[in-house]
């Protein structure tokens, strides 16, 4: 039998689980990416989500079968880049933070937008972000801080 | 791979489906959510000829494993099929859902499945043993059955191009802008020539079922747009008769007023 190949933040794994099991608990408990929270495990928080071949998708609602030949990206790989320091420096500048158990989802959301549209008005963030919950904030900071983001971090995305 | 297979070709994927019980696996959206216990899954996601939007003289064909995101920014998708699938969930919902899982999961409340049904959409089903093409109104039975063989996948939708011409009507009612299944929708399309009504489609989510109501459709036609708008009350009292309500987690009585009030604000945007 052979095993499940993908990229994880770059580097070739290989998964020898079960295909059934669920990208989310495979990510936190086989390979220690703890940026990824679960916060339902229904799809509706999006606490979860990962960028696979650089689409936002839910992790908790993935069977590791279908990540086979994919490429996956979290907060642990994302981090190393300048368009992470330019969300993050924003993130912390506008006081978007206060738990922070919704923000890599939310991180990886707002890439997941400025890869596909650099300057997103202030609706297309909202629309952007309507699938991850955040119980902290109130929302305004964080649409703020990815509308800073895309402007102070220009030609980046 | 362990408790599952991934096939690349359509082909295989019947074949397995076929020989063993395996539970075929598009986005997972709804499989992950109501998580088996010891799933074997058929992996449907990366087979190409699924994931095809294309057209004939007669229809625009979706495959089974596209998605709405995809479908969302492609040009021969039709506006009332564009409009429903837009206010599915959120991005990471609509970037894994599929065409093929939200007929194959058999809910009563799958936006995709409404606004096929009012655009007359078929299904073709494929099997080793060969293929069928049958109309939406076949295949969905009721909440949780369609009529499915064991050994059939579903290839794609069909949309039959005539009707996705037509000038169409669409309401949504869920309980906040994103993230709600719908409590009740509405969709139909229709032709109005020299304000007479040629054709006219009628279908909901709320009853608890998919159909469509051809009797009433059939007492529309050939009557002026004006007599219609006159009589909406009657003609919405008609139409609810003709539904049976089934029991759901929205009570009764709401679905019943606003499918009304959506049936007369249809009847009354005929153009
Ligand atoms: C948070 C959340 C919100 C949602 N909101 C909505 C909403 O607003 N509107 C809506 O309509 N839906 C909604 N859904 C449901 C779901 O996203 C859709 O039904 C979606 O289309 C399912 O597609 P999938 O590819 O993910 O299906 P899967 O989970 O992969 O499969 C669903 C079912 O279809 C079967 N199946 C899949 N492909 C095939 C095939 N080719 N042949 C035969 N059987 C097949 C599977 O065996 C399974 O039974 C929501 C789900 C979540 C988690
Ligand atoms: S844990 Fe996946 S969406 Fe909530
Ligand atoms: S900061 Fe606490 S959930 Fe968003």
């Amino acid at each position: 039998m052979n095993g499940i190949r993908f990229r994880l933040n770059g580097k070739d794994t290989c998964y020898e689980g079960s295909a059934a099991d669920r990208l989310l608990d495979v990510l936190r408990d086989e390979y220690d990416m703890k940026s990824v929270k679960c916060g339902c495990k229904e799809g509706e928080c999006g606490a979860c989500a990962v960028l696979i071949d650089g689409v936002l998708i839910n992790s908790c609602c993935v069977a590791m079968g279908a990540v086979d030949s994919h490429e996956i990206l979290t907060v642990e790989g994302y981090r190393e880049t300048a368009r992470f320091e330019a969300l993050s420096k924003a993130f912390a500048d506008l006081s978007a933070v206060q738990c922070g158990f919704c923000i890599p989802g939310m991180i990886l959301a707002a890439e997941a937008l400025l890869s596909k549209n650099a300057h997103p008005t202030e609706q297309e963030v909202r629309t952007a972000l309507s699938g991850n919950i955040c119980r902290c904030t109130g929302y305004n900071a964080i649409v703020n801080a990815v509308m800073n983001a895309a402007k102070e971090g220009d030609g980046l995305w | 791979m362990v408790n599952g297979y991934k096939p690349t070709t359509l082909q295989e994927a019947v074949e397995i489906k076929g020989r063993t019980d395996a539970i075929p696996y598009a986005g997972g959206t709804d499989l992950m959510v109501k998580n088996i216990p010891d799933a074997v899954y058929l992996f449907l996601n990366d087979i190409d000829e699924l994931k095809q939007i294309t057209q004939d003289d007669e229809y625009i064909h979706i495959g089974a494993a596209v998605t709405f995101t995809q479908a969302l920014a492609d040009d021969l998708v039709p506006p009332l099929m564009k409009e429903a699938i837009s206010r599915i969930a959120a991005p990471a919902i609509r970037n894994a859902g599929t065409f093929g899982g939200n007929l194959g999961n058999a809910s009563d409340k799958a936006d995709s499945v409404l606004a096929g049904f009012a655009l007359d959409a078929r299904v073709r089903l494929v099997s080793v043993s060969g293929e069928r093409n049958i109309p939406f109104d076949d295949f969905c039975v009721r909440r949780g059955v369609t009529n499915i063989g064991d050994d059939e996948l579903i290839a794609e939708i069909l949309l039959p191009k005539e009707k996705c011409a037509l000038p169409y009507y669409y309401k949504k009612i869920g309980g906040r802008s994103a993230l709600a299944i719908s409590r009740v929708a509405f969709a139909g399309a229709y032709e109005v020539r020299d304000g007479v009504i040629q054709a006219i489609s009628a279908t909901v989510i709320g009853e608890g079922k998919f159909t469509r109501y051809r009797e009433v459709e059939a007492t529309l036609i050939g009557k002026k747009v004006d007599e219609v708008r006159a009589n909406a009350d009657e003609y919405a009292e008609r139409f609810i008769e003709k539904m049976t309500f089934i029991r759901g987690r929205v009570s009764t009585e709401y679905r019943k007023v606003v499918v009304t009030n959506l049936f007369k604000d249809y009847l009354a945007s005929l153009e």
